[in-house]
């Protein structure tokens, strides 16, 4: 076993943290590397996929800009806030949980990685509570159902768009959460962090893409077009 | 390697996790910006004002979150290149719009 550091830690691997180098990488410094750039270019690629959808809310803004000013205020922009600040703290707590890692606290990490999966769980319950009060205003073009704003067709694109992205996002969201549920079950066990330290690493750059895409949609779609 | 750390107690992590903590105060301090400007004053200036204040969220995210100053050279590229690519994506898009 090899053990390998963040490049950015300022103190010296505790003992017992470490990642198990696998047999195509000369040494747990390149398969550290890999790791990172293969989380990477898979995240531009989400970021080049909700790119499009921002885009598509920009062109809607500037072509009908009063019909996407009256959607946009049906929005729960104070959900969508507090959904802001929630992801936040997740943020935090995810960047505790690989602070713990490095250091080789094992309790802390898991405590951390567990509020992360809270906060993430909370996310989803005030997005699905704001789906229903959208439900409830008939602001649902989608379904068989009257929408509110009928008299403009215009609003109908950009609400389908709302719930297009925001239920992306919340896709990536559960997913995430899953994965990290799954992720603290294994590294419950005493020896995790001697060979899968840098999971915990690139488990943390996914976590915080949500995060930065969430104050993206917040911004784009809830507050600007207002 | 150095020999194994004892748990500490919740200030002593978070003694390690100072630029975090500041990075977690300004994300938050943005976020009341923005919605201040959007919510009490929406105008075109505040838009743009809430624009520049989300670059600098996405770019705190970025910086001291996703540590990408602290990633080797080739990562570095490729976030760079991402990011890049998305501008040529939005900048000429909205140009063709705004130019007609």
């Amino acid at each position: 076993m090899t053990t390998a550091r963040r490049m950015s830690a300022s103190v010296a691997a505790p003992e017992g943290v470490g990642i198990e180098v696998a047999e195509q990488f000369a040494d747990a410094t390149q398969q550290r590397h890999a790791a990172q750039l293969g989380m990477w270019a898979w995240l531009l690629t989400e970021l080049l996929l909700f790119a499009g959808l921002f885009l598509c809310a920009a062109v809607l803004h500037v072509t009908h800009p009063a019909a996407v000013a009256r959607a946009a205020r049906h929005l729960k922009v104070w959900i969508g806030a507090a959904n802001t600040a929630v992801l936040i703290c997740s943020s935090l707590t995810m960047t505790g949980a690989i602070t713990a890692s490095r250091h080789g606290w094992r309790r802390w990490m898991l405590r951390c990685l567990l509020a992360t999966a809270a906060l993430g769980t909370l996310f989803l319950l005030l997005k699905g509570f704001e789906y229903y009060q959208d439900y409830l205003e008939h602001m649902t073009p989608f379904l068989d159902r009257p929408y509110a704003l009928a008299g403009e067709p215009a609003t109908r694109l950009y609400i389908d768009l709302y719930f297009l992205t925001t239920a992306l996002h919340a896709l990536h969201l559960t997913t995430g959460v899953a994965i990290l549920l799954g992720m603290t079950w294994i590294a419950r066990k005493p020896r995790f962090l001697h060979r899968h330290q840098n999971w915990i690493e690139v488990y943390g750059l996914y976590w915080h893409f949500i995060d930065l895409i969430w104050i993206m949609v917040f911004t784009l779609i809830y507050v600007v077009p207002r | 390697m150095s020999a194994p750390d004892t748990e500490p107690s919740l200030g002593g992590l978070l003694r390690h996790m100072r630029v975090a903590v500041a990075a977690f105060a300004a994300l938050l301090v943005g976020l009341g910006a923005i919605v201040v400007l959007g919510v009490v004053a929406p105008s075109s200036a505040s838009s743009v004002i809430m624009l520049v204040l989300l670059a600098a969220m996405v770019a705190t995210v970025l910086l001291f979150s996703m540590e990408v100053p602290q990633e080797p050279p080739l990562t570095r590229f490729f976030s760079g290149l991402g990011f890049a690519w998305v501008a040529i994506l939005v900048g000429m898009t909205l140009l063709d719009y705004f130019t007609r």
